[in-house]
């Protein structure tokens, strides 16, 4: 009797003889899997960590310049009173708390107003904690610096110091001299000195400066701190101290209505802002890798028509179902795994390209950041090689499910077609899925603690359309099989061909557009949205862009750009010859319910000929600018943009409470309006009314009208002459600034709609070299016919073609749908924002046209190929 | 002991039957060939012996087991130890050296790496294929190929052998070569063999030719 044992598993036998000896024999296929998944996870994982490094550079260096703090006092609104630094020692009594005033501002330098540089005022002693933390200074030239250096290193007024990043990319070294633009002010100083990198703490921002407290105080005219870093003791009575100095701040900050928060909560609130927006890309990103799902989906069924004969074989051995659908799971977990292992190198480089132009978006769009360096974390890794191999053993699980349980009979019975998802038959259930959909729109958003809100509703929404779509693809293939019929001729053996082929779709056939219709359904409901949204923004900035010109403080675009004009600046511009009027608004960062936005100060001409446009959602009773000054309820009346309504969930006929530095005002809402440049949103009130409440006659934005015949050409020149630190925009120039931050915003998502379609078509090429291969016998039949090898390539290129066609109209089909679930249901609840849904055809032809002819060049290729075949070979 | 009893085998595919009542026997070592035109259910009733497809009606018993009682896994563990089938087309696995082809189904079994060796290179020999142990299938002529299959099938030591026109796609040299083979090595290891062909060549290494007819058995019995 041979020693025998009857529960053999053969999984781990077949995995190191067959599936193994299968992928060297055919290394170009296992190639092209592994790279599928690699380029999934690699866009994956590429857009989180850039996404990361982009918002990083918030506050990592900054907050912690005085020497990583416990906590940061800062008011709601304004600055900190400089006397009340004092009052706050005061009361903290005897206990060993530090506090550290930081003064926080913008500005340029002279001749590169692109870039915003942050400059930080701080006092003696958080500046030598600076200088400790960084890791030393370096540098001073001269014996005066030196001097400087140390603890008196900051006694002149136009000493600045910075870190090496600032330094190599301007250009500016120790000893120079450089002119920094504050709004309207412009100062030359001096670089004291450039902090050394400490390689075990963040780097030092690119765009920070550090400056003396006092001094720039007085050069930005401040009189008050942006903040108050404290910092407990070190040692044994350090929770004891905390305890009671928390109690004090706390209480301090009530009565002040000022914010107490750790450095993570702030930063944490901050980032926020951009949640959504990055939250956007990560769904994108997920695309590259569900429409790989697909692909990879069709390269295993292709792989498992391919061993079809010889699964018979194995299972005429006595192989078991289970056995050999453990083996291909098995293929495809480790092909999901070596794929990612591989997809995060490249998407760790691919991450290194992507860190700048998200961070550069941010920084239009949301606050100022600077990239960190992209750090690959273990937990990051994971999450994505959990993606990638989740998507190949989803991929995998249904062709292994078939390869297992089709009788190895059928299976041994020469060209017996099969494979392809039985799901892609069931017509109902695609109505049901989308009518599921339909259903999912109608979930509220969910909303996080003082976070985003999550559009769950709208998310599963757009999930099902993609698959309820998919589902009912196959509707389409008969339409589209008579129209070849036609177009073709009766006579024309190759379309006859192809068309019965698409007349009875196989699985193969189905998946394949349906792979292909989801990509396309993506990309084009992304170009719906971005149409969409650009096509609404252009008719808002025509509407709301009516002056000539537009003066700012220097700096980018930026709503976190703080530079101011001066009242007497900007009155001697309002008095230039050639100005007939002038709208002015002071902006201003506050806090409310723990989450940034900004108040507006307006103060707008009346003129009915030139006055400002607002978009309005819900109009106040006058919208003309007596509506911003008359009290409402003995409250201060107040407009609110649409993201403003959103995210603090007030709308027109509410009341709410601003904190000011003069103490909380109560505001009635009175009119709602559209804003698309600003997703943190906006409250608008009179400037009246904050001249008071902030002890501020300053501005941030000015809008000129001009007298008939003034060249606004001639008079931004006479601007700028006078006041070189301004920015001066021409109306044309604005229009064209605002479209090319916007495309600049998109610039990832084409990238990524590019990469779907090109995953889909080469989707398309591997289904087409499985039906090929699927249909050998036939295809030796049509050259025992007199068919040539460039006839069998002809009829599979038009089969590709008509795949490609059904895949198309299913995607566009899909897109519509998508489209409006981004537009009326995720958008809105997301970012608080109305678009007028447009759908951009000619985006939609160069779409279908580079699909169809990458479609027909693939499947050419594929049919010339297989179209080799020898009768007297087996498979 | 029968090494085959089946009794009343039906089977169709959608509407169209293909077995119809059908019953046959085989005895321990009996070497039968199954002849008739395309279509008449031959290999349908081979793949039923087989359980590499379930009949609808009627049963099939090897020595002691009843397919019909038999889930898939039991099926699995049938052609594991007591079914063997020899193909027309060889089907060899393509990745596995001769050698690895014969011992496969020893490596399901679970028999031990000694006696394992043991066994394939007495098969080796047997079949005449010493010089060609370590080549791939694609390496291979067809009359190698089908002695590959030959000994493959034997080294479980199945009770019978199914062969589905083992000698179809050979010359007629190498077609003879192999019925040689077949003969010796059935007797040698007492191996029953039901042979589905359409030439009449082949019948001369069986005891018994059955014939079928759209579905049925005309004839049984006929002594060669």
């Amino acid at each position: 009797m041979p020693a025998a044992t009857e529960t053999v598993d053969a999984t781990s036998w077949l995995w190191s003889h067959i599936v193994w000896r299968h992928w060297l024999r055919e290394w170009k296929l296992t190639i092209v899997l592994l790279l599928i998944i690699a380029l999934g996870v690699a866009v994956f994982l590429s857009i989180r960590l850039a996404n990361k490094a982009a918002v990083s550079g918030f506050g990592m260096f900054t907050e912690s310049v005085s020497g990583e703090s416990d906590f940061q006092l800062r008011p709601s609104a304004g600055l900190i009173p400089n006397r009340s630094l004092r009052d706050l020692r005061h009361r903290l009594g005897s206990l060993p708390v530090g506090l550290f005033p930081v003064v926080e501002t913008t500005g340029v330098i002279a001749g590169d107003d692109e870039r915003l540089v942050r400059v930080i005022g701080l006092d003696l002693v958080a500046m030598q904690n600076a200088v400790n933390y960084a890791g030393g200074i370096s540098g001073p030239q001269s014996n005066a610096q030196r001097e400087a250096v140390g603890p008196t290193f900051l006694n002149t007024d136009t000493l600045v110091f910075s870190g090496d990043a600032f330094s190599q990319s301007r250009g500016i070294s120790a000893g120079d001299e450089l002119t920094l633009l504050f709004g309207d002010r412009e100062v030359t100083v001096e670089m004291g000195g450039i902090l050394a990198e400490n390689p075990n703490l963040p780097s030092i921002p690119e765009n920070l400066v550090l400056v003396d407290l006092p001094s720039l105080q007085q050069l930005t005219d401040m009189s008050g701190v942006s903040r108050i870093e404290v910092r407990f003791p070190e040692g044994a009575f350090r929770t004891e101290v905390e305890f009671d100095a928390s109690e004090i701040l706390d209480a301090i900050a009530e009565e002040n209505g000022w914010l107490l928060e750790t450095p993570e909560q702030r930063k944490e609130s901050v980032t926020q802002m951009s949640a959504a927006f990055r939250l956007n890309l990560t769904i994108l990103s997920g695309l590259a890798l569900l429409v790989g799902t697909y692909l990879i989906m069709q390269a295993m069924e292709a792989a498992v028509i391919k061993r079809r004969a010889e699964m018979a074989v194995l299972r005429s051995l006595g192989v078991t179902p289970l056995e050999i659908r453990k083996s291909w799971v098995v293929e495809g977990l480790a092909i999901g795994m070596m794929g990612s292992v591989l997809g995060v190198v490249i998407g760790f480089g691919l991450a290194q390209g992507m860190v700048g132009a998200i961070g550069r978006t941010v920084n239009t769009l949301y606050y100022e950041t600077t990239s960190n360096a992209i750090r690959l974390e273990l937990g990051e890794i994971l999450f994505s090689m959990g993606f990638g191999v989740l998507a190949s053993l989803v991929a995998v699980l249904i062709p292994a499910r078939d390869a297992a349980l089709t009788p190895p009979a059928q299976m041994m019975r020469r060209g017996a077609p099969g494979g392809g998802l039985l799901l892609l038959r069931q017509r109902w259930l695609g109505i049901a899925v989308i009518l599921a959909g339909l259903a999912s729109s109608l979930i509220p958003p969910w909303v996080i603690k003082s976070g985003p809100a999550v559009p769950i509703g709208g998310y599963m929404a757009a999930v099902f359309m993609v698959v309820g779509g998919s589902i009912l693809i196959g509707v389409f293939f008969r339409p589209v099989s008579r129209a070849m019929r036609q177009i073709g001729g009766r006579r024309e053996a190759r379309s006859r061909y192809a068309a019965s082929q698409l007349a009875r779709p196989a699985g193969r056939h189905l998946l394949t557009a349906a792979g292909l219709a989801v990509a396309i359904g993506m990309s084009a409901a992304m170009g719906i949205l971005v149409a969409s949204f650009e096509s609404t923004l252009t008719a808002w900035i025509q509407q709301i862009l009516k002056a000539d010109l537009y003066v700012s403080g220097g700096g980018n675009s930026s709503v976190d750009n703080r530079s101011s004009l001066a009242f007497d600046t900007w009155q001697r511009i309002e008095k230039m010859p050639g100005v007939s009027g002038v709208d002015v608004l002071r902006q201003y960062r506050f806090t409310l319910d723990g989450k940034d936005t900004v108040l507006g100060a307006s103060d707008y001409s009346d003129d009915l000929d030139r006055t400002l446009q607002m978009v309005w959602l819900d109009a106040p009773r006058d919208t003309s600018e007596k509506n911003l000054l008359k009290l409402f309820d003995d409250k201060t009346p107040a407009w609110i943009s649409e993201s403003f309504s959103r995210r603090f969930a007030v709308t027109k006929g509410d009341s709410l409470t601003l904190p000011t530095p003069a103490g909380p005002k109560s505001l009635s809402i009175t009119g709602l309006y559209a804003d698309y440049g600003n997703e943190a949103g906006m409250l608008v009130v009179h400037r009246n009314f904050t001249r008071d409440w902030f002890s501020d006659d300053s501005i941030t934005n000015m809008a000129l009208y001009l007298e008939a015949g003034s060249d606004p050409e001639e008079l931004a020149k006479t601007i700028r002459s006078t006041f070189p630190s301004l920015k001066v925009q021409t109306n044309r120039r604005l229009r064209e600034d605002s479209l090319r931050i916007f495309h600049q915003t998109f610039a990832v998502t084409y990238a990524l709609e590019g990469i779907a379609v090109l995953i889909a078509v080469s989707g398309l090429g591997l289904a087409l070299a499985g039906l090929l291969i699927e249909r050998k016998e036939e295809l030796i039949t049509l050259k025992s016919l007199g068919s040539t090898r460039k006839e069998i390539a002809s009829g599979a290129m038009l089969e590709g073609l008509g795949i490609a066609v059904v895949g198309l109209i299913g995607g566009f089909l899909i897109s519509f749908a998508l489209g409006w679930v981004l537009i009326e249901v995720i958008n809105p609840q997301s970012f608080g924002w109305t678009l007028t849904y447009r759908v951009p055809w000619t985006m939609f032809g160069v779409l279908a046209l580079i699909t169809l002819v990458t479609a027909a060049a693939v499947a050419y290729l594929v049919g010339y190929r297989n179209a080799e075949v020898k009768s007297d070979r087996e498979d | 002991m029968k090494a085959l009893q089946v009794s009343r085998l039906t089977k169709s595919y959608g509407s169209v039957p293909i077995l119809k009542e059908v019953s046959l026997t085989l005895d321990c070592g009996e070497r039968v060939a199954l002849m008739g035109p395309s279509g008449s259910g031959k290999s349908t009733l081979l793949n039923c012996i087989g359980g590499i497809d379930r009949p609808d009606g009627g049963s099939i018993q090897v020595g002691q087991v009843d397919l019909g009682a038999l889930d898939e896994d039991g099926l699995c563990h049938l052609r594991r130890k007591t079914v063997s089938t020899v193909f027309q087309f060889f089907h060899l696995l393509p990745t596995l050296s001769v050698r690895e082809n014969i011992e496969f189904p020893l490596h399901l079994r679970g028999v031990e790496a000694t006696e394992r060796l043991e066994r394939v290179e007495k098969l080796i020999k047997e079949v005449g294929v010493e010089s060609r142990s370590e080549a791939y299938p694609h390496e291979l002529s067809g009359g190698e190929m089908q002695r590959v299959a030959i000994a493959r099938a034997l080294s479980i030591r199945p009770r019978m052998i199914l062969a589905d026109e083992p000698t179809g796609n050979l010359d007629s040299k190498t077609g003879e070569a192999i019925l040689d083979l077949l003969e010796t090595l059935s007797d040698r290891h007492e191996t029953a063999m039901l042979m589905v062909t359409h030439s009449r060549e082949v019948t001369r290494i069986c005891s018994r030719v059955v014939e079928m007819r759209d579905g049925r058995l005309l004839e049984e019995d006929i002594a060669v």
